[in-house]
């Protein structure tokens, strides 16, 4: 697992408020059906934006951003953020 | 001219911890400047930005959304209390419910202890009922 995979897991740990360990998920598991809300979602955006020092912009801020870990790596990257 | 609804639910200690922890920067994120001055900064801001959020979630739930998704920030409660409050909406969620022939918005909010719910009504009405959207 990558660097960039443990912090965004931290940061699901945090603020996720996910009914599940996050340990358990799958990198392409749907967090949506795992128990993440929209409010949710918001607070591990802001809080991605802490951890990275990067700004989601507005094209981002669509719920398929936060959709699994994948997804929030892969947008991460498109932000600049390296992967090791 | 079919009715739309949508409803959310809000737990109030997510807000108020989001506030919190992330400050103006949630603040501006979600709400607008009209909804930030309503709700102002005392023992209810939390409770009242929790049905607001509910509001916008309960709204985005009756708009077909494809691939642009509109801010929240584009979806306001107006109104200068609770009581009568009014779905004002701008930009891309306004083109969406142009699109869907939506001409009024109803909102309802309700506060309890823990949690804000809002419940939204809006009708639609059809090309072919001779209004067009």
């Amino acid at each position: 697992m990558s660097a960039i995979d443990d912090r965004i897991r931290e940061v699901l740990k945090e603020h996720g408020r996910l009914p599940i360990e996050v340990g358990s998920l799958r990198d392409d598991d749907d967090l949506y059906e795992h128990g993440l809300t929209s409010h949710a979602s918001v607070n591990v955006m802001l809080a991605l934006e802490d951890v990275f020092d990067v700004e989601f912009p507005d094209v981002l801020l669509r719920k398929g951003t936060f959709q699994s870990i994948a997804a929030i790596r892969s947008a991460l990257v498109s932000l600049g953020v390296e992967v090791s | 001219m079919n009715l739309l609804v949508g409803i959310d639910i809000q737990p109030i200690d997510e807000v108020e911890s989001s506030l919190k922890t992330f400050g103006s920067r949630y603040r501006r994120l979600l709400f607008t400047d009209r909804e930030l001055e309503t709700c102002g900064d005392n023992s209810t801001t939390s409770s009242r930005l929790a049905a607001r959020f509910a509001a916008k979630e309960a709204v985005l739930k009756i708009l077909d959304i494809q691939d642009v998704v509109p801010s929240w920030r584009s979806i306001e409660v107006g109104g200068i209390s609770d009581c009568r409050p009014e779905i004002i909406l701008y930009d891309v969620a306004a083109e969406l419910a142009r699109l869907q022939g939506i001409r009024d918005v109803f909102v309802s909010l309700a506060r309890s202890g823990d949690a804000a719910v809002a419940t939204v009504v809006a009708s639609a009405w059809s090309q072919s009922e001779g209004v067009s959207p």
